[in-house]
């Protein structure tokens, strides 16, 4: 094919991968959904994918942008075919202490990141479950969160610039270290938007201070209501705790017969709280958390003060997924967000919705911000369960939309839920949504037909047209 | 002109320039006037409190669109610390119904008459930055009347979110140049039971308080801000050794006909402001906002300068005359062209702030 023969040219031999066993090894993310490259490519610079997105562009092959292809969305996997673009061999990190900031490849692994600034006392916020093996351009991609984005806001919150390269190969930069660059800020629609608007190739995140003292506490509740409600009143109580995370007594089940560390599997829901700043601070939030938690009927409240305690109950919690494996071969983990006051009533449908349908559905989530994460445990090889996975899962997310949720809290839309998007928005907002892929990517070049459903575009909206000015672009 | 069919929305604002005032009543009103304005290819300005209208190449306006009519809470849910209301809501009067319940959006301290869409469109940023981030932090979701007026909404009611490009928070600063902003979902932080303003403190024991809510300087004082449980507050004044005023006294920005904001890295707060100690200035340390009054138009070239050679800049926030003096925002971003596309397909007609944005668009 004369597009690989040009890529080898550009990048070498070693660096432009396309015998079956290696497109098959990229032909999807940790979805259930697969596609079919036509090669994987591994650019080291801003050059290089500027140069392979305009060996694509002359060939008409889509690019699809991969980081660790950890994502839950299909949006690394090359549905349309295309070249994956691998961004791992980008991976250098520049940490700028007295900024608070770093610039970093986009293939660097998250947790690598906090590592490395850890002698300057820093740390990078957003921390979702797989951040050992996920890297900040698959965060930048899908705007991430976890656990502690409660108090510090997702991967968006931390991103202050970055260098991408638009479908045309141009390379730009945008944001920096000082605050609120004047004019439009390009940045925001960046971060989030999946690959699908530009390919980020360096990357400017904040960098926080590694706070003084941390406490962690395990509360472990009778029902999911009482801990529930705990979460309300900590809130109510004047306070946003560093992370609020949930698991339900399926869950604690699984985990601790994996990993053994000492959760209570006779509750109906645990709560781990963590509380961070100075000692006095963290003693006094703790205590109050665990006095919030005991009127709510909390059975048993452990406070971990060591970082070896600490690590333990987090890794219960980061552990989930994999603890999974035990019951089921495969398991399809939603992503829905409802308001934190709807959490109650809308836990209590997904497990309804789960029974219905016969499933073994167990939930770890983060519970301050009413992000919710129903896991079905399933053997995609029955396919009778597998239909019925897929019709739970669609359930779910009407649910949420119905009490006035969102159809993503951190995982993204890629293809999973790209075609409920107008289940969340109107033609109006889709249409607008499409009219910014169209600027930044006209012929849809850069990991297409994820986001947005087909005909989002609408051209006649009743609205007012207009000779096109001068120097737009269609 | 012939705009008698914007005559039952007509009104007259304090301050506005000449040109016809309207204060839309709906959505549905926006919706008409800019489609209006695009079809005879008539400038709008978009009016909130009036605070900043000086900012950016103002337009002479054909209209003059005041929000303050769109000022409901629609919703509040403090549970949920989320809050829904119209942009032209007074910016203290959403703080201080939100206060009620010990809630707070994050808004400026000391707004004046500025409303919440006009904070939002014109990017204003509180004094508690440092810690709780900029204005784009704020917006949840955002609903705005696009130029050529069409009802957009990004984002949803929810505190976390990543359905879709995120519209909402580019709108932040984008002067209406994406749409107007018509309502706003906000994320709220709840206000800590104490809370203190410490004055006199030692810097060196200041700069060992990890993550104050403010440590700002004018160029007379330090104050260390800090919120928190009743032992916290106890803890932070006896550690920096200052004097401890029980409440959040925020200072106000320094006054002058012509006032400025210098944006520099971080870790560079201080440096900047010893470089502008001749002016009057409020500094937001762990920030790089400065906020600048000063008639030294020459002094402020020069600052420019040095700004935008460490990757900063200083625009031009107020002026007394009618044009000013210097391009108010200063060198053009380089993104310029993509920037032009995007607003084309918000504003074909460019008829929102038309030219107010940096580099003339």
């Amino acid at each position: 094919m004369a597009a690989i023969a040009e890529l080898r040219d550009l990048l070498g031999s070693d660096r432009v991968l396309d015998d079956p066993l290696e497109r098959r090894l990229y032909s999807k993310d940790a979805s259930l959904m697969r596609g079919d490259p036509v090669c994987v490519v591994f650019p080291g610079d801003a050059e290089q994918v500027s140069a392979i997105v305009r060996i694509a562009a002359r060939h008409g092959l889509p690019v699809i942008p991969r980081g660790a292809g950890t994502g839950l969305t299909a949006g690394a996997s090359p549905m349309t075919g295309g070249i994956v673009m691998s961004m791992t061999g980008m991976n250098t990190i520049e940490i700028d202490p007295d900024n608070q900031a770093a610039w970093v490849g986009p293939g660097v692994i998250n947790l690598d990141l906090s590592k490395q600034a850890r002698p300057y006392g820093l740390h990078f916020a957003p921390d979702p479950s797989s951040q050992s093996a996920c890297t900040i351009g698959g965060n930048l991609a899908n705007n991430s969160g976890g656990p502690h984005c409660l108090a510090e806001g997702s991967t968006t919150s931390h991103v202050l610039g970055l260098e991408f390269v638009t479908a045309d190969g141009q390379i730009h930069e945008v944001g920096g270290l000082a605050p609120d660059q004047p004019g439009l800020d390009l940045r925001a629609l960046l971060v989030g938007s999946e690959g699908t608007l530009g390919i980020a190739t360096r990357i400017l995140v904040r960098l926080l201070p590694i706070a003084d003292d941390v406490r962690t506490l395990l509360l472990d509740f009778p029902s999911v209501e009482d801990a529930a409600r705990t979460v309300s009143d900590v809130i109510a109580a004047g306070m946003v705790p560093a992370a609020l995370e949930m698991m339900d007594q399926r869950m604690v089940m699984a985990v601790e017969n994996w990993l053994g560390a000492g959760l209570p599997t006779d509750a109906a829901a645990v709560l781990l709280a963590e509380v961070v700043g100075s000692t006095a601070t963290v003693e006094s939030e703790a205590s109050i958390i665990a006095e919030i938690g005991r009127s709510n009927h909390a059975r048993n409240v452990v406070i971990a003060v060591e970082s070896e305690d600490r690590e333990l109950l987090w890794k219960g919690r980061k552990s989930a997924f994999g603890a999974i494996a035990q019951l089921a071969p495969d398991y399809y983990l939603h992503d829905t967000v409802v308001p934190r006051t709807r959490l109650v009533e809308t836990m209590a449908g997904v497990y309804e919705i789960a029974d219905r349908h016969d499933l073994t559905m167990l939930n770890v989530f983060h519970a301050g911000d009413g992000n919710l994460h129903p896991l079905i445990a399933f053997d995609s090889s029955d396919e009778d369960v597998a239909r019925r996975v897929k019709l739970a899962g669609e359930e779910i997310v009407d649910l949420c939309l119905s009490v006035g949720g969102a159809l993503s809290g951190e995982h993204g839309v890629g293809v999973e839920k790209r075609d409920l998007m107008p289940s969340s928005f109107s033609a109006l907002d889709l249409d607008a949504q499409a009219r910014i892929k169209d600027v930044f990517d006209p012929d849809h070049l850069l990991n297409p037909a994820k986001v947005l459903p087909q005909g989002s575009r609408c051209f006649d909206f009743g609205g007012v047209r207009r000779e096109v000015p001068e120097g737009a672009w269609v | 002109m012939g705009v008698t069919s914007l005559s039952d929305i007509e009104t007259k604002i304090e301050g506005a320039p000449e040109g016809v005032h309207v204060a839309p009543k709906t959505v549905d009103d926006v919706v008409r006037v800019l489609r209006w304005a695009t079809e005879s290819g008539t400038p709008v300005r978009v009016w909130g409190g009036g605070t900043r209208q000086k900012l950016g190449h103002p337009p002479t306006p054909g209209i003059v669109l005041s929000t303050g009519r769109l000022s409901d809470i629609e919703v509040w849910e403090p549970d949920d610390l989320t809050v829904v209301a119209g942009a032209g809501i007074g910016v203290d009067e959403l703080e201080s119904r939100l206060g009620e319940k010990s809630q707070t959006a994050v808004l400026p301290e000391h707004p004046g008459a500025a409303t919440l869409g006009g904070v939002l469109a014109t990017g204003r940023a509180s004094l508690r930055r440092a810690r709780l981030l900029g204005p784009r932090e704020r917006v949840l979701e955002v609903t705005m009347v696009t130029g050529d007026g069409r009802v957009v909404r990004s984002g949803g009611r929810v505190v976390k979110n990543v359905s879709g490009f995120d519209l909402h928070r580019a709108a932040i600063g984008a002067f209406g140049s994406l749409g107007v902003i018509v309502q706003v979902c906000l994320k709220l932080w709840p206000v800590p039971r104490a809370s203190a303003t410490i004055s006199n403190a030692d810097p060196e024991s200041v700069s060992r308080i990890t993550r104050p809510l403010a440590l700002l300087e004018t160029n007379d004082a330090w104050q260390l801000f800090a919120w928190g449980t009743p032992t916290d507050i106890d803890e932070i004044v006896a550690k920096t050794e200052g004097e401890g005023r029980a409440g959040l006294h925020w200072p106000e920005d320094p006054r002058g006909s012509y006032r400025w904001l210098l944006r520099v890295p971080p870790g560079r707060t201080a440096e900047a402001a010893l470089r502008v100690r001749p002016w009057r200035f409020l500094a937001i340390h762990g920030s790089g906002e400065l906020r600048l009054a000063s008639e030294d138009v020459e002094g402020a070239t020069d600052l420019r300068g040095w700004a935008e050679d460490i990757g900063g800049s200083l625009v031009l926030v107020d002026h007394p005359g009618e044009d000013a003096p210097l391009d108010p925002w200063g060198s053009p971003p380089s993104t310029l062209d993509l920037q032009r596309r995007l607003i084309a397909e918000f504003d074909p007609a460019r008829i929102v702030n038309p030219g107010r944005l940096p580099g003339g668009l």
